[in-house]
């Protein structure tokens, strides 16, 4: 089923890489997203070099204090709609570092930051993982641009009784 | 100038198309990946080993008045298998799922709901049904265990009279 997408993206996907202070496995990563392996070039995803020239950002890491006013100015930069793909356990939620003191902690805290400072973020798509696979990378991506729908639910369950 | 070309287009062939074709064909997973883990509700006892192997908190304990929750959250989750390991009961599985993206954090959750055994005399909530029922099993060994369902600060208080009584005759 398809899900209707934002105008702008009924062409070519551009990306902009954006490390927030990440270890580089989730870099390492989307390397192998745009090799010819996995080859997301298939769908038209293209390596920007400016936030000028992106609709989707591509953010990794959780966030650490000293990149957050590079990190807000570069999304600032980016045209509407802006979209975002959260890629690793860092970027979705803090990872390891959630409680850490140095750490914005993951995109969720950082998207309140940047509403009190007037930036607006269209759309979000969490890929969690760690580090995040390249094959749910190009899935996260599906699901943002509306090729796919997502898979996973929310899951209440209540112990058996025996 | 063509020559050059020619012996790329030959490697090329020989080489052939490496590119996987991944959403419309199957994921390259090996025997050991690890994706999310799944909690077995009817076996879960709700003890908390996992919850202090996991090494990022990804499974964390919610406590409240006669509910204890086991909630896992798989955006903060490393994969590691470590609580399948600890599992005393086996009752977390790590599957192979990791087309986990998604719009909304709420959907990363799993929360497993274990009802706590009421205390008989003071009426606390103290300790999740299965566990309880568990430890009655291993101690009481056939017999019926004397104050195996009250909770630990009515237990000593009740040992401490019944003491009181034999010393004094």
């Amino acid at each position: 089923m398809r899900v209707r997408t934002p105008r702008a993206l009924k062409r070519s996907i551009w990306v902009f890489h954006l490390n927030t202070g990440s270890c580089n496995a989730c870099d390492i990563e989307i390397l192998d997203v745009l090799a010819p392996f996995m080859d997301a070039e298939r769908f038209g995803v293209k390596l920007v070099a400016s936030p000028r020239h992106a609709d989707v950002a591509l953010l990794t890491g959780p966030i650490t204090r000293e990149t957050l006013p590079k990190v807000v100015n570069a999304l600032r930069a980016m045209p509407r709609p802006r979209l975002v793909l959260a890629i690793g356990a860092c970027a979705v939620s803090g990872g390891i570092w959630h409680d850490s003191y140095s750490v914005i902690g993951g995109f969720p805290r950082l998207k309140k930051i940047l509403e009190e400072n007037g930036v607006v973020i269209d759309r979000v798509v969490y890929v969690p993982g760690c580090p995040a696979r390249p094959e749910a990378i190009i899935y996260g991506l599906a699901v943002l641009v509306g090729l796919l729908k997502k898979k996973v639910r929310k899951e209440v369950k209540e112990a058996g009784e025996r | 100038m063509v020559k050059p070309i020619l012996k790329l287009i030959t490697v090329a062939k020989e080489a052939g198309v490496v590119t996987r074709k991944y959403p419309y064909d199957s994921p390259l997973l090996t025997e050991e990946f690890r994706g999310k883990i799944e909690i077995d509700a009817s076996i879960c006892w709700g003890c908390g080993a996992c919850v202090k192997a996991c090494p990022s908190n990804a499974l964390t304990i919610r406590e409240s008045m006669d509910v204890r929750e086991l909630v896992y959250f798989a955006g903060r989750c490393i994969f590691c298998g470590r609580c399948a390991d600890v599992c005393p009961t086996g009752a977390i599985k790590v599957t192979k799922e990791f087309e986990l993206a998604t719009e909304e954090l709420e959907d990363l959750e799993q929360v497993v709901i274990h009802r706590k055994v009421k205390c008989p005399i003071c009426g606390k909530h103290f300790v999740p049904q299965p566990l309880g029922r568990y430890v009655c099993e291993k101690c009481a060994k056939g017999g019926v265990p004397t104050y195996m369902m009250v909770c630990p600060e009515c237990r000593r208080k009740v040992g401490v009279k019944k003491m009181i009584r034999c010393k004094g005759g």
